[in-house]
């Protein structure tokens, strides 16, 4: 039997058990003050139970498509997933949540693509990185290199990032721009583009960031919450409170104050919030100990099917980690007041079904390009 | 080339992609590692070395400072039955805004609190920014208020005081105003006895303002304590009944009745009419509110005519048997002229209580230093107000004997140019009721024998008492004062009322005070009826018979042995005429 990366595996269902746990514990107030969830205070848990059984099916099926596969689907999913995001901005059929449409209702639950877009980026940006990796390399003329290796991806990931930002949906179009160049740079890309790309990239952000009201307001609040915290400094003030309050071990699983109502999204993306007032310094280091384990894996992964002379399977396994680690990063980063206010979930934690079945398939992706790598080693055909 | 990747050509894999650059890896990796561990840095700051400002922040946001109600102690009467409880009520609140009510919802409410469901809207939609949806609901009603799950909607926990004897103790009992502190009578006297302190426990409450969590109990709430009064249930009852059924049979204005407990000096029973039902006081008026026998003075008229004659027989002046004579029912004194309606000759000292002469009793006083008089009166309480506890009692009116003129002198002597409140006035006749002594009266139970102030001597009191047990014999001007088995002692009043500078023709104070048994006396009563308007107007006719209900069930309930046959009462013939001076 070709073992699994046993560590990768718990680490991952360690964190999904963990998400349960405390996706429960934090919405139990707010799902027995709401009549939607017809004061169930289980309502929260058994959805989010539904999502992690069905992300771990997901898992299983995902775990038995050879890379090669995901190879070749990947244009088509990357296609298929820009479909879906522009349905949703479709009025009859995208569903709008606070002001944003990012879901697709499927009557039982609600679809968000961009979750799946995440994936579809990893794979297709990997795929491109491959084609078009006589391009991308700085033995061509720079005009080359530009007009043909960066330009094409430049110009999709620019489209994307405007269907996202259309939701809007500035988080995913932070994390799937991330991922595209990181891609992009793991695969050679020239470091005088890359050079040019990482004076323009913050510029460009920053405009999109200042060009919309309720993200400057956002901004103002991150920076310092404590001028107007009952109003744009609300949900951050509570959010660093809930840190506060935690101190080293925790006020204990269940008696957090900030979820009862105080703390907007408890459950979803200030899930760490909770913990971190529930569980102390000590919930939040296990977590960023199992996400930094998460990403440790990926690399090794990564450098692993690099050597393998894998590129395709290296670049999905470091595209996957850098996605997870971003994300995770600017989730946990909002909740401590490091970076502005986004709607971003923690993977694998968070509430939320197409987060955690997207994220699911991605860790099995991942394992099934370490258990490929092993059979390689063993001189079977992956 | 790397092992492994001399292994993949040999497997047939030809390297085709882009070669991985280990150093771009390897940055971006140590670029993740970093913000992690800034984020780890970031984490450890927040909850250990800055956590006290944001704990602080936190406490200021949902940490709160509740008050706890402390219960007021219970009013009970001697036996300990309860005459003012406090229950606890419930008020439902809402601020408007966060308050998610449908049309449903308001029917249902409305239903549970008994208004009408536009009613119960209007309250709403009139409020600015909190609202009561209804007040002083049960615990139970306001439980099923709450299990409608109407968003917005708060209960709140009050005492509501409770007088189950209504009216009939309204007037010592007073009430309790807002935050349940006493508003009038032995509630506002005795606050600080009855209320309790309330204490404070710090919560932690949700946005919603809901305690959700007690951190700590920060002072417990001293409850208040109970209260003894002297009154009895049974007794006031009685006497309330009695007096009302008077009051309304002679279609009077007010009426008062007070039993003292001769030993004791506790009021043991104390009515007023008009009265209020204290548990409903929405729109009553101030006036009913007044406890008349302690708050009101009034003109005694004939029932002060035994402290003249008692003064005269303490100074040695007369002895009982001393003839007066009543001058035809005239006597001038100066520009004044004294009056005996029903004119008779020479009377004795006895005789001049017995009929109620006002010539007899003014030449009595006349016999007299004005200020020997004055004394005797200030002695038997006049002049200085009863002290029972009750807020406001009036001393009424004895003017210094300096300033009297001598028609004065001999108006006092048959209770006019005084003025009186009914309990000084029951007070005045322990004088008569122990053998010489006033006896301090008191609203509070004492349950023992109290020693009284000397006033008249033994023999004088003795003397007196035996006129008095004269006045209700069919000789005298109350027979209908008589009670079956027991030998009564008493006195009538009748005395026009003052208005303006005068007296006014046509309306009256009708009076009776007495003790019981005569041979050893338990009880004084007093009663007092105003203004009777259906016709009759002595104290003979309209106050008596209230005494002799009283007496009667009164020293049966309180299972005092006979001291007379009880065929003893003797009443003169049907249509026979009560005569009585006014």
């Amino acid at each position: 039997m070709l073992a699994l990366d046993a560590s990768l595996a718990w680490a991952t269902l360690l964190l999904l058990a963990a998400g349960l746990v405390m996706v429960y514990s934090a919405s139990i107030a707010v799902a027995e003050s709401s009549s939607q969830t017809g004061h169930r205070s289980w309502y929260f848990l058994a959805r989010h139970g539904a999502f992690v059984a069905v992300g771990l099916a997901a898992a299983i099926c995902a775990f038995q498509v050879p890379v090669k596969v995901w190879q070749a689907l990947a244009p088509w999913l990357f296609v298929a997933g820009i479909a879906l995001l522009a349905v949703v901005l479709v009025p009859a059929i995208g569903r709008s949540v606070n002001g944003s449409r990012r879901w697709l209702s499927l009557y039982v639950v609600n679809v968000q693509p961009s979750e799946f877009m995440k994936l579809a980026v990893v794979l297709y940006a990997a795929s491109y990185a491959v084609r078009k990796a006589a391009f991308l390399h700085a033995r061509q003329p720079l005009r080359q290199t530009i007009l043909r290796g960066f330009a094409p991806l430049f110009a999709t990931m620019v489209a994307i990032g405007g269907l996202l930002l259309l939701e809007p949906d500035y988080g995913a179009f932070v994390v799937i721009v991330a991922i595209g160049f990181a891609i992009l740079f793991l695969g050679g890309l020239d470091w005088r583009l890359f050079a040019g790309l990482a004076v323009l990239l913050p510029v460009a952000l920053g405009a999109i960031m200042i060009a919309q009201p309720y993200r400057q307001q956002r901004l103002v609040a991150f920076l310092d919450p404590w001028s107007d915290p009952l109003g744009k400094g609300y949900q951050l003030s509570h959010s660093l409170i809930a840190f506060g309050r935690g101190e080293l071990f925790g006020v204990g699983l269940g008696a957090s104050v900030e979820k009862l109502l105080y703390l907007p999204e408890a459950h979803t993306d200030f899930l760490l919030a909770v913990i971190a007032e529930e569980l102390g310094f000590a919930g939040v280091a296990v977590v960023l100990a199992l996400f930094s384990w998460v990403i440790y894996r990926a690399w090794a992964i990564g450098r692993q099917s690099a050597r393998l002379e894998r590129p395709f399977a290296a670049l999905v396994a470091l595209g996957i980690g850098v996605w997870i680690g971003v994300q995770a990063f600017i989730n946990i980063g909002v909740n401590m007041g490091v970076l502005p206010t986004k709607g971003l979930t923690l993977p694998l934690l968070s509430f939320g079904g197409s987060g955690i079945v997207a994220n699911c398939v991605a860790m099995a992706i991942l394992l099934r390009v370490d258990y490929e790598n092993r059979r390689v080693l063993r001189g079977y055909v992956a | 080339m790397s092992a492994s990747a001399t292994l993949a050509r040999r497997r047939g894999r030809a390297p085709g992609g882009p070669a991985i650059s280990g150093v771009r890896a390897a940055v971006l990796f140590g670029g993740l590692a970093l913000l992690f561990a800034l984020l780890g840095g970031r984490s450890l700051y927040l909850q250990w070395f800055d956590n006290a400002f944001l704990q602080e922040r936190g406490a200021a946001r949902y940490s709160r400072e509740l008050e706890l109600p402390a219960h007021r102690g219970r009013i009970v009467d001697r036996h300990g039955e309860a005459l003012a409880v406090s229950t606890p009520v419930k008020s439902l609140w809402a601020f408007p805004g966060q308050l998610e009510m449908t049309d449903d919802d308001f029917a249902r409410l409305a239903r549970l609190v008994d208004v009408r469901p536009a009613v119960l809207k209007k309250r709403v939609d009139d409020a600015d920014n909190f609202v009561y949806l209804a007040k002083l609901l049960s615990p139970e009603v306001a439980e099923r208020a709450l299990a409608l799950r109407i968003r917005g909607l708060n209960e709140e926990t009050a005492f509501r005081r409770y007088y189950p004897g209504g009216e009939v103790t309204s007037h010592v009992l007073g009430f309790t105003g807002d935050r349940d502190a006493g508003q009038e009578g032995i509630e506002l006297a005795q606050q600080a006895w009855l209320a309790g302190v309330p204490g404070s426990r710090r919560v932690i409450i949700n946005p919603r303002g809901e305690a959700v969590e007690d951190v700590a109990s920060i002072r417990a709430p001293q409850e208040g304590r109970d209260l003894a009064l002297s009154l009895d249930s049974r007794l006031q009852y009685l006497a309330f009944r009695e007096l009302k059924a008077a009051v309304e049979a002679n279609r009077a204005k007010a009426g008062g009745l007070v039993i003292l407990d001769v030993q004791t000096g506790e009021i043991l029973a104390l009515a007023n009419l008009p009265a209020y039902n204290p548990n409903a006081r929405d729109r009553v008026a101030r006036e009913r509110m007044r406890n008349r026998a302690l708050t009101d003075v009034f003109e005694p008229g004939s029932t002060l005519k035994p402290f003249a004659v008692a003064a005269a027989l303490d100074a040695g002046a007369v002895r009982p048997d001393t003839p007066v004579a009543t001058e035809g029912g005239r006597l001038t004194i100066g520009s004044a002229t004294v009056h005996d309606a029903h004119p008779a000759g020479t009377l004795t000292v006895e005789q001049v209580i017995q009929k109620s002469s006002n010539v007899g009793a003014a030449k009595i006083a006349l016999k007299l230093p004005a200020q020997t008089l004055w004394q005797k009166l200030a002695d038997a309480g006049f002049g200085t107000p009863p002290k029972t506890g009750f807020p406001g009692e009036v001393s009424g009116r004895l003017r210094p004997a300096k300033s009297w003129k001598p028609i004065e002198q001999a108006t006092i002597s048959y209770g006019h140019g005084i003025s009186v409140n009914l309990v000084q006035l029951a007070r005045a006749y322990t004088v008569f009721a122990t053998g010489g002594e006033l006896k301090p009266v008191t609203l509070f139970k004492t349950g023992a024998p109290v020693a009284g102030r000397p006033a008249v001597k033994r023999e004088t009191a003795l003397a007196v008492r035996r006129m008095l047990e004269l006045a209700v014999l069919p000789g005298g001007t109350a027979p209908r004062a008589q009670v079956p088995g027991y030998r009564v002692a008493g006195k009538t009043g009748t005395a026009h009322k003052l208005e303006g500078r005068g007296y006014a023709a046509d309306r009256y104070v009708s009076s009776f005070v007495g003790f019981a048994p005569a041979s050893n006396p338990r009880i004084v009563v007093a009663v007092m009826i105003d203004e009777p308007s259906a016709g009759q107007y002595y104290g003979g006719t309209v106050a008596a018979p209230v005494f002799s209900a009283v007496t009667g069930s009164a020293l049966r309930m309180l299972g005092v042995p006979t001291d007379a046959p009880v065929d003893n009462v003797i009443l003169p013939p049907e249509g026979a005429e009560i005569r009585e001076e006014t």
